[in-house]
């Protein structure tokens, strides 16, 4: 647990020590601001049907994963991929740390910065609630959704960034899985075949975030992305334990 | 204290370390010799656990590396060559975080940070963030955090590379220092370095170990039989007939002149005839045993393309 713990801390200490991680956070507010004030422009549009701002903006405009599927592998790509580049994979692990603990460890604390750049639209609620009644259930399921997705979607980084020395490839080779998965979801509309059609659907991240953001917290949602990313995390560490590709 | 038994590495198509063995007993500073690319650093990461073995055993302080990995790792201090260390953190940061995936209780952090930051004279650079180290320091940096956690067993691989002078210096008196108690593997391919620090050397050559004992050893070895060089004003006959009678001597090769090629058997025999000359009442005008330094041992036993009259086998020698 203590070298659990230290893992997360010198991640910590990595991230918040690179202008990349104050890049982000910029760029995550300066986005998260922008859309929020188009959601209320396009709201306070008479001919727009009533709908809650929240609904939208947890996962409900393509802007949301956009901006997800790019940042995340931003936010994952350094993890290996710079450890082994530097070499100092070798000495993390020779001290008497698992394969296992390391992933964790660094998973954990990329799911932390992730969760830390959240943190500040907690306002936007705050904002509303002033002028206009907020279900604060469906707020906290919104937030359960996000998180849920950042679980499944540093799963995936850390598991690309496993594979090289070179963090841009990570990236954008995290960028590719992550468009995959969740463009599957989106081809449950082309389906034609009622088993596939269902399970398609049952990968549709939109209709995840969709549920979450109305304040359905449905098991079989959260089952499937923490099942994914449990898979991810565990071929993170058979990729780390394959040393012999080096 | 380390047990290495028929360690073997193959990478697709060759072996990059070809059944190595050798045993490290406690307390003992070995250095492991070898050009580059012969498998020296491949053989350490195996020992550390970093690369799995394609076959063989490691045992360190008894424990198995394949039945209990953690347990090995946690004997062993480990510098690897580049001394790869993180730029964003302090020194003493990095330590912290050292002595935490090492285990050491949270009480006894801070005494073991002095203790190491002491030993490598790195107690004026705690504060700092290890990117603005020079060379040096981060060599120290490296040993310090390998030590943190007083591990029996040190390996260093090349420590002193890339190191000015009187770094090289303070590094080398660091390791024998460290010698008094702990066992040490140093690799390096700087031949002064292995006489000045170790007590016993290994030398291995394309994955294969060539040759293994103290540098004396090694020298006589590899020079064959160690010959005497004697120069008499005596009778050619009876002086041949007199030094080869000597106990010790193989044979005996003269010019004619007086001058004798002495091929021994092993031991120094130059008392012996200069005893034998004094009671002939022969004048000896010279005498001289030749020696190879190591690094003529080192080049015997790695260039393939030398004439050398034997074969690896025959020169490897038991300590």
């Amino acid at each position: 647990m203590r070298k659990t713990l230290a893992l997360i801390h010198r991640e910590l200490v990595a991230y918040f020590s690179s202008p990349l991680a104050y890049v982000v956070l910029t760029a995550f507010l300066f986005f998260n601001g922008y859309v929020f004030w188009l959601i209320m422009a396009y709201l306070n549009d008479p001919r727009t049907q009533a709908m809650t701002p929240l609904k939208l903006f947890f996962g409900g405009t393509i802007f949301f994963w956009l901006f997800l599927l790019f940042v995340v592998p931003v936010i994952t790509m350094r993890l290996i991929a710079e450890e082994r580049r530097s070499g100092t994979l070798e000495v993390l692990l020779t001290a008497p740390v698992s394969e296992g603990q390391v992933v964790i460890g660094k998973f954990l604390a990329a799911f932390i910065f992730y969760l830390f750049l959240w943190l500040p639209t907690v306002v936007y609620v705050v904002i509303l609630k002033q002028h206009a009644a907020i279900d604060l259930y469906k707020v906290a399921s919104g937030y359960l959704g996000i998180a849920l997705l950042g679980v499944l979607f540093a799963s995936v980084g850390l598991f690309t960034s496993a594979f090289t020395k070179n963090q841009i490839v990570a990236a954008i080779f995290a960028f590719a899985v992550l468009v995959v998965l969740f463009s599957m979801g989106l081809l449950e509309q082309l389906a034609t075949n009622p088993a596939l059609k269902g399970a398609l659907g049952y990968m549709n991240l939109w209709d995840h975030m969709d549920d979450f953001a109305r304040g359905l917290v449905d098991t079989r949602r959260i089952v499937y992305q923490l099942s994914l990313a449990g898979l991810f995390l565990f071929l993170t560490v058979k990729v780390v334990e394959a040393r012999k590709w080096r | 204290m380390i047990e290495v038994e028929g360690l073997t590495k193959r990478f697709v198509t060759r072996d990059v370390v070809d059944r190595v063995s050798f045993f490290v007993p406690e307390g003992e500073v070995l250095g492991f010799l070898g050009p580059n690319g012969a498998g020296k650093t491949t053989t350490m990461r195996m020992i550390t656990g970093f690369l799995p073995a394609t076959a063989g055993t490691v045992r360190v302080a008894g424990i198995d590396l394949d039945r209990d990995p953690l347990g090995v790792r946690a004997q062993i201090g480990y510098l690897p060559e580049n001394v790869a260390l993180y730029p964003e953190m302090r020194v003493e940061e990095y330590l912290r975080y050292r002595a935490a995936l090492e285990g050491v209780p949270r009480a006894e952090v801070g005494k073991r940070l002095d203790e190491v930051s002491d030993r490598c004279m790195i107690g004026e650079v705690r504060r700092q963030l290890i990117g603005t180290l020079s060379k040096g320091y981060r060599q120290r940096v490296g040993l310090a955090s390998a030590l943190i956690h007083r591990p029996r067993v040190l390996i260093l691989d090349e420590p002193t590379v890339g190191l000015d002078p009187r770094q090289i210096v303070k590094i080398r008196e660091l390791i024998v220092e460290l010698g008094r108690d702990h066992t040490v593997i140093l690799s390096t391919h700087i031949l002064p370095e292995v006489e000045q620090v170790c007590r016993r050397v290994l030398i291995i050559d394309d994955g294969r170990l060539v040759a293994d004992g103290t540098p004396e050893q090694l020298r006589t070895a590899a020079a064959g039989a160690a010959e005497l060089l004697v120069e008499l004003e005596a009778p050619q006959a009876d002086a041949q007939v007199a030094l080869a009678a000597l106990p010790g001597v193989a044979k005996v090769s003269g010019d004619g002149n007086g001058r004798f090629r002495l091929t021994l058997e092993g031991g120094d025999l130059r008392r012996e005839v200069f005893r034998l000359a004094v009671d002939h009442g022969w004048t000896l005008l010279e005498l001289r045993q030749t020696t190879l330094s190591l690094e003529d041992v080192f080049l015997r036993l790695t260039m393939r393309d030398t004439t050398a009259p034997s074969t690896p086998e025959e020169e490897t020698i038991d300590a």
